[in-house]
């Protein structure tokens, strides 16, 4: 009988444990969907962004190209996770340079099309912001529990690795305040 | 919106006649209520006496007479201040609060509704009583707001059937229109299990914390330690407490001094300050010219118009209009 207890209890510690690493593990891969929406939202924003830029950017032909390129690459399908978060690097810097030089154009920069792509840009931009800081957690979560002790053997059994983070920039962290940036309204 | 500076100055200037016309009332009833509690504890005291005198006893009769008497005391008190109150709050509460903003309206006897108490989701278990006074509703640099003093109770019974009132919030209750738009739920609650219990502990109990939404661990230490994060959408929760907000609300926290309960929910935030006592009320046996106590109104007015610019609910950088 005594056996049978400890078999009993030896068994829920290590369905407990295997639950406990699959809630983490799909709790990446869920706010990793949610990362991927805010990315694909700000994709869609680009092709209008680019037309209604373009005929008064005439000395950033350069950067706009750069950023239709980024755009394609990040609809590619199959694209894995890490290629999917430099990209998300390159795009955020890009989008980043563009909106300061609309700084340079006084006629864009007064436009009511432009103001409001530049609101709803960073309003998708707060949004993506959140849900790298979501993953961040997330994924701390879960490199946390599969290095841990006793949960540590188990998910190297189940072939779990560690996952990187989304690198946040300093000047993201401290929330710039883009109505001064830009100067819009 | 005024300063504080400037508001101290409408205070002692601009509402100078009616504070001396109530002041001259504030003595009189002062002298009032003192005769009637000397008069109270005299009644009592003889009750008392009698009872020893007759049949040498201190019993729970004789402690009946204490009751009775504190109880007649508070009514007699709450009825010969009423005028007064009621006046206090027409001529001295009204003028200051349309001097911070004159699209601020105030309605001494309203409250913000319950179901505005409700939606926020901050307190939970049921509600028996809900009362409150000193509505104050507007619009702030185009931010709709609304505030009151707010007391909210539950009544329970002993096995004796005896019934007990106890607290689920008493202070100010503040719901501001949000400048981000959001489907999800988040509330911040102060964070009393990792004060009691340590990091580790505390946060295994905020995690299995009943009839809460999921814990949403932020990446802001101080923040953490101050207060608990719950939501339904890990995402949102991140996308409404930006960096800046958290540590706006921090601020906030550490300025009012006393807990703070703070949710976001259907395009509001609703902020919850325990002040456990009723603001925005006259000094009957302190003057009214006390800079203190004129202060206290100042400050907590300030506070809760102040919310909208403090925690810059007025920045239209979103797609909200």
């Amino acid at each position: 009988m005594p056996f049978l207890i400890a078999v009993g209890v030896i068994a829920l510690i290590l369905i407990l444990m295997y639950n406990a690493l699959i809630a983490r593990k799909n709790q990446v891969d869920n706010i990793f969907a949610g990362v991927d929406a805010a990315l694909k939202k700000r994709f869609d924003l680009i092709p209008n962004l680019i037309a209604s830029v373009q005929e008064y950017m005439t000395h950033e032909k350069e950067l706009l190209s750069n950023i239709t390129k980024l755009r394609t690459e990040g609809l590619k399908p199959n694209l894995s996770d890490t290629e999917k978060m430099a990209l998300d690097q390159q795009v955020t810097s890009a989008l980043g340079t563009l909106m300061i030089s609309v700084e340079n154009y006084p006629d864009l920069k007064a436009n009511e099309n432009i103001i409001n792509l530049q609101r709803t840009l960073n309003e998708t931009e707060s949004q993506i912001a959140a849900a790298r800081r979501a993953y961040n957690q997330a994924v701390t979560d879960y490199n946390n529990i599969i290095e841990m002790f006793p949960t540590n053997y188990m998910a190297s059994w189940m072939n779990l690795t560690r996952k990187e983070v989304f690198v946040i920039d300093e000047h993201e962290r401290e929330n710039i305040n883009v109505k001064e940036l830009f100067n819009a309204s | 919106m005024k300063s504080i500076g400037e508001l101290t100055d409408f205070y002692y200037n601009a509402l100078y006649p009616s504070l001396k016309a109530l002041e001259e009332q504030r003595k009189a009833l002062a002298v009032k209520a003192y005769k009637i509690f000397a008069l109270i504890a005299l009644l009592a005291l003889s009750g008392i006496a009698v009872r020893w005198y007759y049949f040498h006893a201190l019993d729970l009769l004789s402690l009946m007479f204490v009751i009775a008497g504190a109880i007649g005391a508070a009514w007699s008190y709450r009825h010969i201040i009423q005028d007064y109150r009621t006046e206090f709050k027409m001529r001295i509460m009204k003028p200051l609060i349309e001097a911070i903003d004159d699209s601020l309206r105030y309605t001494p006897v309203a409250t913000v509704s319950q179901s505005l108490f409700e939606r926020s989701g901050l307190f939970q278990g049921r509600i028996d009583r809900f009362t409150g006074n000193d509505l104050v509703q507007g619009s702030i640099a185009s931010v709709d707001l609304q505030f009151s003093d707010l007391h909210v109770e539950s009544v329970t019974r002993d096995a004796k059937g005896n019934s007990h009132r106890s607290t689920i919030f008493q202070g100010l209750y503040i719901v501001a229109e949000f400048n981000k738009h959001f489907k999800s739920q988040t509330i911040i609650l102060p964070d009393s299990a990792e004060k009691i219990f340590g990091n580790v502990l505390g946060s295994w109990l905020q995690s299995k914390s009943f009839g809460r939404d999921r814990l949403i661990t932020l990446d802001n230490a101080a923040f953490e330690k101050a207060f608990v994060v719950y939501g339904n959408d890990p995402i949102e929760s991140r996308y409404i407490l930006t960096h800046t907000l958290m540590e706006r609300l921090l601020n906030l926290k550490q300025s009012v001094g006393h807990n703070i309960y703070v949710s976001f929910v259907d395009a509001n935030i609703h902020i919850a300050i325990a002040y456990n006592k009723d603001l925005f009320e006259p000094t009957v046996f302190q003057s009214l010219l006390n800079y203190d106590n004129a202060m206290s109104y100042i400050h907590a007015l300030n506070l809760a118009v102040g919310i909208v610019e403090e925690l810059k609910l007025n920045e239209r950088l979103w797609s909200k209009e």
